[in-house]
């Protein structure tokens, strides 16, 4: 797999420096006894591609809606495009809430262009960029449809397109890939990358670890309320070891003598048809190359039905650093 | 502002798109109208009907066939009066009862004063011929002829087969299955049902009742038997009962010696009464029509405020609730602040509900423009004599701020709640609370300054009912600049706090909360 992030991040954070379109000082909000968001410090540099991660019930909604000022923090500040409310610049921002819900009886363009004007576009401007967003996102056909009759996934769209018409500076979306088809996840991260292209600032939650490891160029991982990461993706996949994942009929335990090899367990799927296959997972150090262990192989005489080195992947560190977590959630 | 004005726009242009608003308007002037037309149909629709007269006593035929005769005469006069005041050359409700110039008129008011005595001067006169001789002259020209209703009871002959001088019981007997429906009778050679049966036994005078002498339990139907299956149209048994009775009465004075065209002649005496009002300028205190109407005139403006206002809090009871639960309230909440989200609701509500009143207003003129009657004009004149007076402006005031005062509730409510089920719950005390006054419309228009209708007004979530009601009486100028102070004060309160509750309830998920938890969200603000 291809590191998307190289070439982004070094983009990133040569501005994360020069200017911080939102910045949270230790926000918390409790309600009674529970504490929902806990002592959260982050910031976002401007023109970024920001991804909020977390397992459900981590805080994420309740910290977009701090940072947007619908709820107030319990204590805390927000600084967001140079203001402490975000109300006080509405209409530069774009925001697409986690429950997706239109107005069933209106119809697609007018919509678009009532938000657009909610958020201070002219009625003219509205009406024509609502057109021309539809256009480009192939959805001209049903501009004259009523919400309703569209489908969930097309509707999604539309409320994306509605919560970015007037080209707000900074974009929050929460879950914005949930519920699309792989066709139109496509196209929503390419309308990420072009809005990002644009100078745009976007934040996004999700729990689809592939959707942040193509686009942020920056991820803030919470569970529980609290920070658990935050850095670019890089950053992110340091903090677990890499893997190298063997699959063969003999045993693999000898190779534990390798220098760089940390640990050797079975893993992945057993291949319920040839039991004697059996799958292995080494954990190596940064300093190993992969190519030892296959040589390794060689010479020791096992057979290898399967060698696989891959990068660690979002999903991995996710796991790794929430797994607990997001399980004992599932399961409140 | 700008926000406030565009939200409402939506709001008010997404109802009134809606098939369902039309559909909410325009079913009360249908219906309205449906009903009136089917009433005229039906009462002149009503189907001949066919009566057997057994007098075995041979004394009372007659009266019947007079009770039955002056039942058809009090239809043509009836008839006749209406087509009167359809097509006289000029009506004036401003006319009072002793003001009446012309024989039409006089007619007109003779049958609203006195039925029976109209009646027995109709009959006495020559009916119907007569009186379109003298009415002639104060008809327009050109108005199509009075066309007479048909007869309703009919007298038909026994069938074959039954002796009329069985006893009353075997005839009976033998006409079960005609009254029930089973058999036909026929008549001009057509099967006709048979209605009713009038059984007049051999010795039924021994049945008489006189004052002072208590009736025995006799074990067997006493005096006249009246069989019918029908048991809701009493017009052919009232009037049977009536024209026997003034017979019987008639032997009586004869036997006692009394002239009986004296006695007719007393019970047709009558005294007038002219109603006076004494706020009105001097010699314009008789109290004419469209006074009258304009004292019962609140009654009609509480139930069309009640109307209007439940149909206008429903919209904003299920508009919010639709934002709620589909989380559009979010989207729009990153927009605008609650507070112009939700002036915005209460101005596009407000304005579909204004909405609702022009159309009925619209079509109510259309209809009465359109199907001129006798009804539909008196209608028109009082309609005109009621948007002439001073009641118009309180309509108007005492709308708004009701509708400002109960919507704002209704607003807090929808967004406490994320159904409408949830929503109904707590809808109902509110409705409770309007059903109070509604009840009380009738009895606050005859008592306007009773003292528990005084203190009742100063209810901020009555003042609107209940000052309209009152408004044609001259309330008190105490109550009236005081309630309307209470009024706006507590409208005023209302709003603030619903917005602080609207502010928090919006983006509450979950059950509504408890009344203990509402009290402390509204402390706490956040």
């Amino acid at each position: 797999m291809v590191d998307p992030v190289s070439k982004s991040s070094s983009h990133a954070q040569a501005e994360a420096g020069s200017s911080s379109v939102l910045s949270l000082q230790n926000v918390s909000k409790t309600y009674g006894e529970f504490t929902a968001v806990d002592e959260l410090s982050f910031s976002i540099p401007k023109g970024s591609i920001y991804g909020f991660l977390g397992p459900n019930g981590a805080g994420k909604t309740t910290t977009i809606r701090m940072i947007l000022d619908i709820i107030k923090p319990s204590s805390g500040s927000v600084s967001i495009l140079g203001h402490s409310s975000a109300l006080k610049v509405r209409n530069q921002i774009g925001y697409l809430p986690e429950e997706k819900g239109l107005y069933k009886k209106m119809q697609v363009w007018a919509l678009i262009q009532y938000f657009a004007m909610l958020k201070g576009m002219k009625k003219h401007e509205a009406k024509d960029q609502a057109w021309r967003l539809l256009e480009k996102y192939g959805l001209k056909d049903f501009a004259e449809s009523k919400v309703e009759s569209l489908s969930k996934g097309m509707g999604q769209k539309v409320q994306v397109l509605s919560a970015v018409a007037h080209e707000p500076e900074l974009v929050i979306l929460d879950e914005p890939f949930s519920g699309l088809d792989p066709v139109n996840q496509t196209v929503l991260e390419d309308l990420i990358k072009d809005m990002a292209k644009n100078g745009q600032t976007v934040i996004f939650s999700t729990h689809v670890m592939q959707h942040a490891e193509r686009l942020c160029d920056q991820i803030l991982l919470i569970a529980k309320g609290r920070k658990i990461f935050d850095g670019t993706v890089s950053e992110a996949k340091a903090t677990i070891p890499r893997r190298v994942m063997l699959e063969s009929a003999g045993d693999v335990a000898s190779l534990n003598s390798i220098d760089g090899v940390m640990e050797i367990g079975r893993g992945g799927e057993v291949d319920t048809h040839d039991s004697a296959k059996q799958q292995w997972q080494l954990q190596i150090s940064e300093q190993l190359n992969p190519q030892d262990i296959l040589r390794s192989c060689f010479e020791k005489n096992i057979l290898l039905s399967r060698f696989e080195f891959t990068e660690p992947s979002l999903h991995d560190v996710f796991v790794h650093l929430v797994g607990d977590d997001a399980k004992e959630h599932a399961f409140r | 502002m700008n926000m406030i004005r565009l939200i409402a726009w939506r709001e008010y242009m997404e109802n009134v798109k809606t098939k369902g608003f039309w559909a909410g308007i325009l079913i009360f002037p249908i219906i309205f109208t449906a009903v009136y037309f089917l009433q005229t149909t039906l009462s002149n629709a009503t189907p001949t009907r066919y009566y057997i007269l057994v007098d075995q006593s041979g004394e009372y035929t007659e009266a019947v066939e007079t009770a039955i005769e002056r039942e058809h005469q009090r239809r043509i006069l009836g008839e006749f009066v209406s087509y009167l005041i359809e097509n006289r050359k000029e009506s004036n409700l401003d006319l009072t009862a002793a003001g009446q110039t012309n024989p039409a008129d006089q007619l007109i008011d003779g049958a609203d004063a006195n039925e029976v005595a109209a009646l027995e001067q109709w009959l006495d006169s020559g009916g119907l011929n007569f009186a379109l001789t003298i009415a002639r002259p104060a008809l327009k020209e050109e108005i199509p002829p009075f066309e007479q209703p048909s007869r309703q009871f009919i007298s038909a002959e026994l069938p074959e087969g039954i002796d009329s001088s069985a006893t009353p019981e075997e005839i009976a007997q033998a006409l079960r299955p005609y009254l029930s429906g089973d058999r036909k009778l026929i008549v001009d050679s057509q099967p006709s049902d048979l209605f009713a049966l009038i059984l007049i036994p051999d010795n039924v005078n021994e049945d008489v009742s006189r004052p002072g002498v208590i009736p025995q339990p006799a074990g067997r139907p006493t005096g006249i038997q009246y069989w019918a299956r029908n048991l809701t149209d009493s017009r052919l048994p009232d009037a049977i009962i009536s024209s026997i009775n003034s017979e019987i009465r008639n032997r009586e004075y004869i036997d006692l010696g009394v002239d009986n065209q004296v006695v007719r002649d007393v019970q047709r005496t009558r005294m007038p009464i002219s109603q006076l009002d004494p706020t009105a300028a001097i010699g314009e205190e008789e109290v004419s029509v469209a006074d009258t109407f304009q004292q019962l005139a609140p009654i009609g403006f509480v139930y069309l405020m009640f109307v209007s206002l439940m149909q206008s809090v429903q919209y904003l009871l299920s508009n919010t609730i639709e934002e709620k639960s589909n989380r559009i309230i979010e989207v729009l909440l990153a927009s605008v602040t609650a507070g112009e989200l939700m002036m915005g609701k209460l101005l596009g509500i407000g304005l579909s509900g204004l909405t609702t009143i022009a159309v009925w207003l619209l079509s109510f003129f259309l209809f009465i423009t359109l199907y001129q009657s006798s009804q539909t004009e008196l209608i028109g004149q009082i309609l005109e004599v009621i948007l002439g007076s001073e009641l118009i402006p309180w309509f108007v005031f005492y709308y708004f701020a009701g509708y400002a005062l109960y919507s704002g509730v209704f607003l807090a409510i929808g967004s406490l709640c994320n159904t409408l089920k949830e929503a109904q719950a707590m809808m109902m005390p509110m409705i409770m609370i309007q059903v109070i006054p509604l009840a009380m419309m009738v009895f606050v228009v005859r008592d306007p300054n009773n003292t528990i209708v005084r203190i009742m007004s100063w209810f901020p979530l009555f003042t609107p009912y209940l000052m309209m009601n009152r408004a044609a009486a001259d309330p008190p100028l105490i109550d009236v600049v005081g309630t309307t102070v209470v009024l706006l004060l507590s409208t005023v309160f209302v709003l603030w706090l619903c917005g602080k509750v609207f502010r928090m309830g919006v983006l509450r998920t979950g059950q509504p909360p408890r009344l203990i938890e509402l009290l402390r969200m509204i402390r706490q603000g956040n």
